[in-house]
């Protein structure tokens, strides 16, 4: 077959589109619920009724034959986005398929706006201090509305960015739900229409799980991450479960910023696949800055009334066998927020004759390629490193790869360098000191570690600390893990992920001069 | 003097002195240099003297020196208020209702920063007595190679013997020499970190990065500043990225009196100070009155009072600083020195500190190792900070020629920019790189939120010889400043629009 939308003039699209997103609602993944996330439910309903309807000047032609191209994406978000713009860039007719808003999870809700809400409530921290610092600010409140109205002005002034710059790269955006075909050859349609390319990639990305209530009663009176971003209001009284990294950012962003926050957790500390000094500091940060933190404890039900949500929690402490289990509720909740993992968004995708694993995550090779030829994944689908810089950087080697005849692209997954914007912020990278340890002896692991207050808090009545540990291993001391929780910790360590990626050794940190005064000084400086 | 020579004779002979080790001067150099010694089993002694400033605006100071007591330490604390400056500007576009006006208190904030500063005078203090070193504060001046004569405050002397003695007594600012009026009206950066009032309406004479943040903390807390510029702002450093740490402080409300040199200075009978200056381009001369005057026109070597010409220790003619060898050695025999008395050294805390320890190992015998001066990473703290490590692209082109660099660049924005509806246009990152082979870094410089939280993990990629391939083969770390470093793809010379769009 040719390519035979390749170098054709500008202006003349391969394809006559009209379609609407219909699919959209129906192949929604989780139940609606209008009555706790009113908004979502408007803006899809808007969304459909009015649908994304674009005409262009090329003729018709049979539904059944497929539009071709050189690369299709499915799915606008970081990796798609990212993999499409380099193919087009190396001279590849390229499609982007999205069903939502262009820029995926990072820019409509998940980076971008939790960023925003962070730094909202830095703000909130930073004016308990200015009264040390000698600034008198009397009297200030907070609101919520205000902060939203910006923070989805900039998430559509990205959307809009987004949409130009694949505009300018004569990349084609087709709107709708893919769905692929049975085709001999992988073809996928979009609303009755079939595309086609020698390459596919899937990078539709992943949603926040759920519960349903035949696991909890009432599950679904909760929202997910998702539905944080659609909060009008700061809630009053927050109930937040989970103890991964989206768990702590949302219970720190909301109690810092005024509401009173619970966190459900199932054993006694969160972040538990993170260094076990990290673990155990963070649980501490988040008791310390006032979030009600109940260890050893799961949600059984949710039910309502009228003065908001009743979450019954039930606490068993697995080390003392003789406790009874006990079961509280907390009353009065306005906002539950299910914060327990994410799941790959591939439901009505169609994907028959690619493997998946148990959780339905898409199985890749080093490559990116799928079990079915021709077809290739991205970004949080794959269910590894699910991080923004990792689906981009993928999605750009792939292109590489498939139009530069670059046989050797490809990512390196090992020492990812990942912040969790908590309160202070935590940033970590390689090998925690257990995975070392497992990995290379007891014996052969060196670990340094720091703690002190950072200077900024040398003059404010409010204190956190920062902690800092590096794991080496082996005679020369290889650094092959970082850990910090900190002020600053989120701007500190890309440079030092650098130098670990380089194979820097202790040695190499000692020889570093410091900059002074920072916090990140004490890393070239620890002994 | 010939007594206590005879007397380091008879102990030379003997091989015993008071000391092994005798350092004067308890700054950063000086203190890490005496702990590090003592840990080794060396008997130590530090002598730690301070003059007061001529304007008498602090009588005496703590140990710990220029960055404990009058540098980096107050200096970042009131950066660190300016920012609050702000941080309150854009806390109201993130949804805080703040009643107007908001003012700022500086006997507060001085309260506060000075209790810090004593208390790490204390910390220095007890860590002395920790490590056994014995603190005097004496007035130490050399009297031979192995004898030190200590003054005290009251005129007492005391004469110390030593195997070896370091000299580390820094430097402090300096008054220009020919303008009326400037030493009796004039402050130095040495008073106004401890200034009981806020100096007011001021003007900033020099543009170094003293000058600079000074300057640029004071318009932080709200005062009317002027930086009054002869020739260039922060000469020695990449002069692109200078422009851009002075546009942005001129966005921020800095005022900038360009080719502009002080003519003198007149106190008016209200107490304001006139000061009258030229415009070197015009020629014309130009007046205006301020609450202060702050001269940032350089710093001083501190070796009056230390006797080196009577025993020969060798000078820079120019500068007055020490002239040193790789191992910190001066030109008479079982003296040393480092730190800003060093001709050539860099003045900064982290270097001393590290020369230090280095010199104290090698005189206890540990080790060989010399201190790398190369490679040392700095930032300014500004209100738009900048960070660097490396070459500037001026003097890459100078050693390495244009076209065989390249220099990667972007022009960023933070997303905590974006909300608070700042401008971005200064926030800025430049790799300058070997064009060919692998690509070696050359500089590195960044100016944005966090510069020093930013460089220092770079300048350790930098320090084990990164490559632009090395930065961008790490994966980023998003949304973050520092992800822009490893994002850098568009270089000067293709002539492309270096701005950053999207994610």
């Amino acid at each position: 077959t040719q390519h035979n939308t390749r170098g054709l003039p500008q202006g003349r699209q391969p394809e006559n589109r009209k379609h609407a997103v219909i699919g959209f609602l129906l192949t929604l993944p989780f139940p609606v619920r209008p009555t706790h996330t009113p908004t979502s439910f408007l803006v899809m309903a808007v969304f459909t009724q009015h649908g994304s309807i674009r005409r262009n000047m090329a003729s018709d032609r049979a539904a059944s034959q497929a539009t071709r191209f050189d690369f299709l994406v499915i799915g606008g978000g970081s990796g798609g986005l990212a993999g499409a713009r380099r193919a087009s860039e190396l001279g590849a007719a390229t499609a982007v398929i999205e069903s939502h808003k262009l820029g995926g999870t990072c820019v409509n809700v998940g980076c971008v706006p939790k960023k925003v809400m962070w730094n909202a409530a830095v703000h909130a921290e930073y004016l308990h201090d200015h009264s040390d610092y000698g600034f008198d600010t009397g009297n200030v409140r907070f609101s919520w509305e205000t902060l939203k109205a910006k923070r989805d002005a900039y998430v559509s002034h990205l959307n809009r960015i987004y949409r130009n710059n694949l505009d300018k790269a004569k990349i084609q955006t087709i709107q709708g739900h893919a769905r692929f075909t049975n085709d001999p050859e992988p073809t996928v349609e979009v609303d009755g229409r079939k595309y086609t390319a020698p390459h596919i990639l899937i990078a539709t990305g992943g949603l926040p799980s759920v519960l349903s209530d035949a696991e909890i009663p009432g599950a679904n009176l909760g929202i997910t991450s998702d539905g944080f971003f659609e909060l009008e209001t700061l809630p009053k009284r927050t109930v937040i479960v989970g103890a991964g990294y989206i768990a702590v950012e949302m219970a720190g962003i909301l109690s810092t910023l005024g509401s009173k926050t619970s966190l459900i957790i199932r054993q006694t500390g969160v972040l538990r696949n993170f260094d076990s000094l990290i673990s155990a500091n963070c649980t501490k940060e988040l008791q310390n800055t006032g979030i009600d933190l109940w260890k050893n404890s799961q949600v059984k039900s949710v039910c309502k009334s009228e003065k908001g949500l009743e979450v019954t929690i039930v606490t068993k402490d697995p080390e003392k066998k003789n406790d009874e289990e006990k079961t509280s509720t907390i009353q009065e909740v306005d906002c539950l927020l299910w914060a327990i993992g994410r799941q790959p968004n591939i439901s009505g995708l169609n994907i028959g004759g690619v493997d998946t694993d148990e959780r339905g995550h898409i199985i890749v090779d080093e490559f990116q390629n799928t079990s079915r030829p021709g077809i290739y994944a991205v970004g949080d689908v794959c269910g590894k490193a699910l991080l923004t810089p990792v689906a981009i950087a993928a999605g750009r080697k792939l292109a590489h790869r498939l139009f530069e005849g670059k046989k050797d692209s490809k990512l390196d997954y090992s020492c990812i360098p990942t912040v969790v914007f908590s309160h202070p912020p935590i940033g970590t990278v390689g090998l925690t000191e257990e995975e070392a340890i497992k990995s290379r002896g007891k014996e052969n692991v060196k670990i340094y570690k720091t703690s002190f207050t950072p200077m900024y808090h040398a003059i404010t009545s409010r204190k956190s600390q920062c902690i800092m540990k590096l794991v080496c291993v082996g005679k020369e001391e290889k650094v092959v893990g970082l850990h910090m929780q900190g002020l600053g910790c989120d701007e500190m360590l890309q440079g030092f992920s650098v130098a670990i990626k380089m194979g820097a050794t202790k040695a190499d940190f000692d020889k570093t001069i410091a900059i002074h005064p920072t916090s990140s000084e004490e890393f070239v400086t620890m002994r | 003097h010939n007594f206590s020579f005879f007397l380091s004779f008879f102990l030379f002979l003997g091989g015993k002195y008071d000391y092994d080790l005798v350092v004067i001067g308890g700054g950063s150099g000086g203190l890490a240099c005496s702990k590090e010694a003592a840990q080794f089993g060396q008997k130590v002694a530090v002598l730690d003297y301070v003059d007061p400033t001529v304007k008498g605006k602090i009588k005496i100071w703590g140990l710990g020196g220029t960055c404990v007591n009058v540098g980096c330490i107050p200096k970042k604390l009131i950066h660190q208020a300016a920012l609050f400056g702000t941080a309150l500007k854009d806390a109201k576009k993130y949804g805080w209702q703040i009643s107007e006006p908001v003012c700022h208190d500086w006997a507060t904030m001085m309260e506060g920063v000075q209790n810090h500063v004593r208390s790490l005078n204390w910390g220095h203090r007890v860590q002395l007595q920790d490590k056994k070193v014995k603190y005097l504060n004496f007035k130490g001046s050399l009297v031979d190679e192995h004898t030190v004569k200590g003054l005290t405050k009251a005129g007492k002397e005391t004469i110390l013997t030593a195997k070896n003695i370091v000299i580390v007594t820094g430097g402090r600012p300096k008054y220009p020499t020919n303008i009326p009026g400037a030493v009796e009206h004039g402050i130095t950066s040495d008073d106004m970190f401890w200034l009981k009032k806020s100096p007011g309406k001021t003007l900033v004479v020099g543009a170094s990065y003293v000058a600079l943040e000074c300057a640029g903390f004071l318009t932080g807390i709200g005062l009317d500043t002027t930086v009054m510029v002869r020739s260039i702002a922060l000469r020695g450093f990449d002069q692109q990225m200078a422009g851009l740490v002075t546009d942005y402080m001129e966005t921020y409300g800095t005022k900038f009196a360009w080719k502009c040199v002080p003519k003198r200075v007149d106190k008016l009978s209200s107490g304001a100070l006139q000061v009258t200056w030229t415009d070197t381009q015009t020629g014309g001369e130009h007046q205006d009155t301020y609450d202060s005057v702050l001269w940032a026109v350089g710093r001083a070597p501190e070796t009056k009072a230390l006797g080196l010409d009577k025993l020969g220790v060798k000078l820079n003619q120019e500068t007055g600083k020490i002239v040193l060898a790789t191992d910190e050695s001066t030109s008479v025999p079982n003296i040393y020195a480092l730190g800003d008395i060093g001709e050539g050294r860099p003045e900064l805390t982290p270097t001393a500190i590290k020369a230090g320890k280095l010199l104290a190992r090698r005189l206890a015998g540990q080790s060989a190792e010399l201190m790398n001066y190369d490679n040392v990473p700095t930032t300014v703290f500004t209100p738009l900070e900048y960070g660097c490590v490396g070459l500037s692209e001026e003097e890459a082109e100078k050693r390495h020629g244009k076209d065989n660099i390249e220099v990667y660049h972007a022009f960023y924005k933070p997303l905590e920019f974006t909300v608070a509806e700042r401008d971005a246009s200064q926030c800025y990152i430049k790799v300058v790189c070997k064009r060919f082979g692998d690509q070696t870094i050359l500089g590195l410089h960044f100016t944005g939120p966090n510069a020093g939280e930013v460089m220092q993990g770079f300048a350790m990629g930098f320090q084990c010889g990164a490559t632009y391939s090395h930065l961008s083969q790490t994966v980023g770390i998003h949304p973050t400043c520092a992800e822009e470093v490893v994002k850098v793809n568009i270089t000067k010379h293709s002539g492309l629009d270096a701005t950053v769009t999207g994610c």
